[in-house]
């Protein structure tokens, strides 16, 4: 017996179907072989569970500012480029961090590359809002990647100046350089590396994983990233506090079900408008969101009212990301007892990175206290993740669309292209930074203005491409073949064999 | 005539036209144009005007229903089109000033009441509407901690838009770039010449160019992209952006003092916090002045080149900081980009997500030229006009595609159009509150002058995943809809509705009647309540032009029928909520 792809996907949702209703427990061992037994030439059954968390950081963070070389000699070309460091009376347009010296300052920022075993230039320092991520970092949950940014193949900035075709589109542009982060390579691409990913997973579930929910669940809205053929993410509302459902109530209908009188029949007649066919597009695509949301709502609101459904880790009080990033810790724990799916991935995102001006102020709303944010966050769902036994089971990175540029406008940066970016997870190779992308630019970039690797106002050429910052994550997930790999990334096999997989995970 | 016009003046004096309170009303009302003759281009049907008035304005009223059938729609036209704005900001600034002599707390959330009262109830329905779309275009926005506190300066900036909304494209990006709002979120404010260490700030000069005017990539009229050898073409690159980023240098507060100078002086008073931005160049100061903030320099940082910016023009070297800003902003607007670039955004606020390349092309011809003896370029009160009166706009397409999701915020101001929704009485701070303590974005992705980005609530490329990702099609207003705004948006009009109507059940809840939203007037429907069919008809044509589907109307006639013991507010509110989140009010065709 030959199956297609498809008539086994079919297949195995039946089976899905039948273990879902859960009637007769006995049954699902001889299902689940008899699963495994058909999938023989295909891959099998995906083992445990594994999730990604996508941390966006919307605006282009500066991330010169997170990852700063300790040296002597490398401190001052960095301080140099920055326009001077940073003093709200003396040099008010420096944008550079002053270099850690007391010993609290020395204990809570500083660290040390152990992919680098040169003394000389293996220590850097933290951003000083940072200390809860530097102490993961000291605790190798935590790595740091970089110079990481879009790319079609290597590329060096005499070939970029003679050649326009070898840049990626729209540089310097928010939306166009989100999206190759989204779509995980140099040049446009209708899905999401995530998506995509996952539309290679799932038909690898096992049986019993659960068909209704998209295993790419977003809390923060709408998203490239998590989109692939036939699969997008559930738009989950986005934060949680403390034991609060993150999921509202529909007014004056039933929620989710068994209600009479005047809302019962309110709630019939919604269900008969979202249960009919529209023949204008608009119409029908907002049947269809809505009426999902319906469905979803049902099979997760009990949950996350119960113990299943919530973590007693305490998150950051007035800090969107950690809002998120809780309804994270909770969809995870409840989708694991529920044997939702064996791979997940979320997407959360905070804003408020475009920082032309006062990126080094004092207020709120400067990059120091947006970093405080990132940080008690990430913090918290580490500890979350602790707790709820999933620390080695689920990583969380971020992604920007660019670093900005070094030298300042005066009182900001403006907008730039390669940076770093941040894995953190208890499968992370962690306590190192990532540098060698196995093209002509290696290693943590000269920070002086307009040498071999940058332009006049520190804008980066990339060593790393997202491509291969992203292909490191998805084999970890579980797309391992490379004809896999080698569809969701397009360009991947113009760089190094050997640097496909960066290595920082697993 | 003469004794006609005497007439109209004294009718609209008594009110007997309650919508006819423009200034040209009182001495001579557009309705008698035909005399008692029917308008030769009047709308055939209720049905059809409101789905005219649906595209036009922020919803069809009953009133307004019948004066478009007499007026016939070039009068209509030409009456939105000459009647003047109204203004928003002095309102806000009066508020403010008796809240704040009062000792109680002030926030955006008075220029919002202001906002949502304008979109209701002003009769400059057509500019207003205009202007909250190009709100989406030159976009401002408070959750940008730069300008969150500049509650007067935001109100001003809407009344910008307004103003401009049928005035020149020219002037308006003009109006726009000095805005000190526009200034302060995009950061040409103190932006300055560049220093040893430092160089001008490139977010305005990136911006203007990349959303506010060309895009990315050159166009044809119609909007499809120029290839060359099968690719687009850039507008322009990042040395373009460096060269335009010295332009928008030297700009701060008009009443920062000059005498002695302090750049960073100003906004001493309100008018200095919202009026234009002024120059800090060489109409001040001398070239070598420390106080010079503008970079009059040239490509190579000399006076020895110019500037070279857009398209490979260029601006002279030398010139004082006005002069430079009017070139730049000359040769931005001259673009051949920015025809099609704006008439496409712009039809899609109005009328459809995709509408034709012909349809652009028509549209984006009378933004080049409005056809008038002077044959003016971005004519914005000729485009809008060519917008609306399309075929295209007109006729609907059968094509499953055409049309639009409402966005959530019209269709909230569409249902209180709709039902003659009551504005509170003006509270002892003389503040008429329309929100109800509901957070906007969060509940619907959408709050006047409040997008996330300067990227709008949503692009107009955007694309939904599925049918619309696959077709190549963009549905803009999807971006915002998911399983969890349906849901939050639902509950949004549940406040305003269930929890907002004149005469509203009290018990079995004890809401008390709320004093910080408008109430509805349904008494129209309430009066029917034994007729579930004639309830549902008038319903119809209110909110839905009259479009409503036979298997719809079934539904909600069951529905009312089923409900027989409940009271004839609770069938009201029931119906006109259950409308508001049904697929065929979220779509517009």
């Amino acid at each position: 017996m030959t199956m297609n792809r498809k008539s086994r996907r079919d297949f195995l949702r039946q089976l899905a179907c039948v273990a879902a209703s859960g009637s007769i427990a006995s049954l699902m061992p001889q299902l689940r072989m008899m699963g495994s037994a058909l999938a023989a030439s295909a891959p099998s059954s995906l083992d445990g569970y594994k999730a990604l968390v996508c941390c966006y950081l919307s605006g282009g963070n500066d991330a010169w500012n997170m990852v700063v070389p300790y040296d002597a000699a490398r401190f001052g070309v960095y301080t140099a480029s920055r326009s001077g460091t940073y003093d709200p009376n003396a040099n008010s347009g420096g944008l550079g961090l002053t270099l850690p010296s007391t010993a609290a300052q020395i204990a809570a920022q500083v660290i040390t590359d152990a992919n680098d075993a040169n003394g000389a230039t293996n220590q850097y320092f933290m951003h000083p809002n940072m200390p809860e991520l530097q102490s993961l970092y000291t605790q190798n949950q935590l790595a740091f990647i970089g110079n990481v940014g879009p790319l079609i193949a290597p590329l060096t900035k005499a070939e970029y100046n003679a050649d326009p075709t070898s840049r990626p589109r729209q540089l310097y542009s928010h939306s166009d350089q989100e999206n190759l982060w989204h779509v995980g390579t140099g040049v446009d691409n209708r899905y999401g590396w995530g998506g995509d990913s996952m539309n290679v997973l799932k038909p690898q579930f096992p049986p019993g994983n659960n068909t209704q929910l998209s295993p790419c669940i977003s809390i923060s809205g709408s998203n490239k990233f998590e989109v692939g053929s036939n699969l997008f993410p559930y738009q989950m509302s986005g934060s949680s506090s403390g034991t609060t459902n993150p999921l509202a109530q529909l007014s004056a209908v039933c929620n989710p079900i068994g209600c009479t009188g005047t809302s019962g029949q309110r709630d019939v007649a919604l269900n008969q408008l979202l249960g009919a066919a529209y023949q204008n597009m608009f119409a029908g695509e907002y049947q269809q969101t809505f009426k999902r949301g319906r469905d979803l709502f049902a099979l997760l609101y009990g949950g996350l009212n119960s113990t299943d459904g919530q973590v007693t880790t305490a998150f950051p009080a007035n800090n969107s990301l950690g809002n998120q990033l809780l309804s994270v810790a909770r969809m995870i724990k409840l989708s694991r007892i529920n044997n939702y799916a064996a791979r997940q991935i979320y997407y959360v995102r905070m804003g408020g990175f475009d920082m032309h001006s006062g990126l080094m102020g004092g207020g709120g709303n400067a990059h120091a206290a947006l970093l405080t944010k990132v940080s008690q966050a990430f913090s918290a769902f580490s500890q979350a993740m602790a707790e709820i036994s999933a620390t080695n089971e689920v990583t969380t990175f971020t992604m920007s669309e660019f670093a900005r540029t070094l030298s300042s406008n005066g009182s900001g940066s403006d907008h730039g292209w390669g940076g770093i970016q941040m894995v953190m997870g208890g499968a992370v190779q962690g306590g190192r930074l990532y540098t060698q992308g196995g093209g002509p630019l290696t290693g943590f970039p000269d920070e002086s203005l307009d040498n071999n690797g940058n332009f006049n106002r520190g804008q980066f050429i990339p060593g790393i491409a997202v491509d291969q910052y992203a292909s490191t994550m998805a084999q970890w997930l579980g797309v391992t073949s490379s004809a896999d790999l080698g569809t969701i990334f397009p360009n991947l096999s113009n760089f190094d064999a050997a640097h496909r997989n960066l290595g920082f995970l697993g | 005539m003469r004794a006609l016009r005497l007439f109209a003046g004294f009718v609209a004096a008594i009110g007997l036209f309650g919508a006819a309170t423009t200034a040209t009303a009182a001495t001579y009302d557009r309705i008698f144009r035909y005399g008692l003759d029917p308008a030769p281009d009047a709308p055939a049907s209720d049905a059809e005007a409101a789905r005219f008035l649906t595209q036009a304005t922020f919803g069809p009223s009953v009133a307004d229903i019948a004066r478009l059938r007499a007026l016939g729609y070039n009068e209509w036209m030409d009456e939105q089109l000459g009647a003047g704005a109204t203004a928003g900001r002095p309102y806000v600034e009066q508020v403010i000033a008796s809240l704040t002599t009062g000792g109680q707390n002030v926030s955006q959330t008075q220029r919002l009441d202001r906002w949502f009262w304008t979109a209701t109830y002003a009769t400059d329905q057509l500019r207003q509407r205009m202007a909250w779309a190009l709100s989406q275009i030159f976009v401002v926005s408070d959750q940008s901690s730069g300008i969150s506190n500049d509650i007067i300066p935001m109100s001003e900036y809407q009344d910008l838009l307004a103003r401009d909304a049928f005035g020149s494209y020219r002037a308006l990006l003009g109006d726009v770039t000095w805005s000190p709002t526009m200034g302060r979120f995009l950061n040409n404010y103190h932006n300055q010449k560049p220093s040893a260490t430092t160089q001008p700030d490139e977010n305005y000069a990136r911006e203007v160019m990349q959303l506010f005017s060309v895009g990315l990539i050159q166009r044809n009229l119609d909007f499809s992209p120029l290839l060359s050898s099968g690719n687009p073409v850039p507008t322009y690159d990042q040395t373009t952006i460096t060269h335009t980023a010295k332009v928008f240098t030297g700009f701060t507060y008009s009443d920062a003092p000059i005498n002695p100078p302090n750049f960073y002086g100003g906004a001493i008073t309100n008018a200095g916090a919202y009026n234009p931005m002024a120059c800090w160049g060489l109409e001040l100061f001398p070239y070598d002045s420390s106080n010079m903030r503008h970079d009059i320099t040239g490509d190579d940082g000399t006076l020895n080149s110019s500037k070279t910016v857009l398209g490979g023009l260029t601006i002279p070297s030398g010139q004082t900081c006005a002069l430079d800003v009017s070139d730049e902003l000359d040769i931005i607007a001259g673009h051949a980009n920015v025809a099609p670039f704006i008439s496409r955004q712009l039809i899609q606020r109005f009328v459809t997500s995709n509408p034709s390349p012909a349809y652009i092309g028509r549209v984006a011809a009378v933004f080049e030229d409005n056809g008038a003896p002077d044959h003016e370029r971005g004519d914005l009160g000729a485009v809008i006009k060519a917008i609306l009166f399309d075929d295209e706009a007109r006729t609907p397409a059968a094509d499953p595609s055409y049309g639009k999701l409402r966005e959530p915020l019209l269709r909230l101001t569409a249902i209180w159009r709709a039902w003659n929704a009551r504005p509170q009485a003006a509270d002892e701070y003389g503040q008429v509150k329309m929100t109800g303590g509901v957070s906007f974005l969060s509940a619907t992705g959408q709050r006047p002058l409040g997008s996330p980005t300067v990227f709008n609530f949503y692009e107009p490329d955007f694309q939904q995943p599925g049918q619309f990702a696959e077709q190549n099609l963009y549905s803009p207003e999807f971006e915002i809809t998911n399983e969890s705004t349906t849901y939050t948006t639902g509950n949004m009009f549940y406040s305003f509705t269930r929890r907002a109507y004149i005469g509203m059940d009290l018990p079995p809840d004890n809401q008390t009647l709320p004093t910080d939203r408008p109430l509805l007037d349904l008494s129209s429907l309430q009066a029917n309540a034994a007729n579930a069919t004639a309830m549902v008809d008038e319903a119809n044509l209110r909110m839905l032009y009259g479009s409503m589907s036979p298997q719809m109307h079934d539904t909600l006639v069951n529905t009312l029928t089923f409900m027989s013991g409940a009271s004839s507010q609770e069938l009201a509110w029931s119906l006109v909520y259950l409308i508001s989140l049904s697929p065929e009010f979220a779509a517009q065709r």
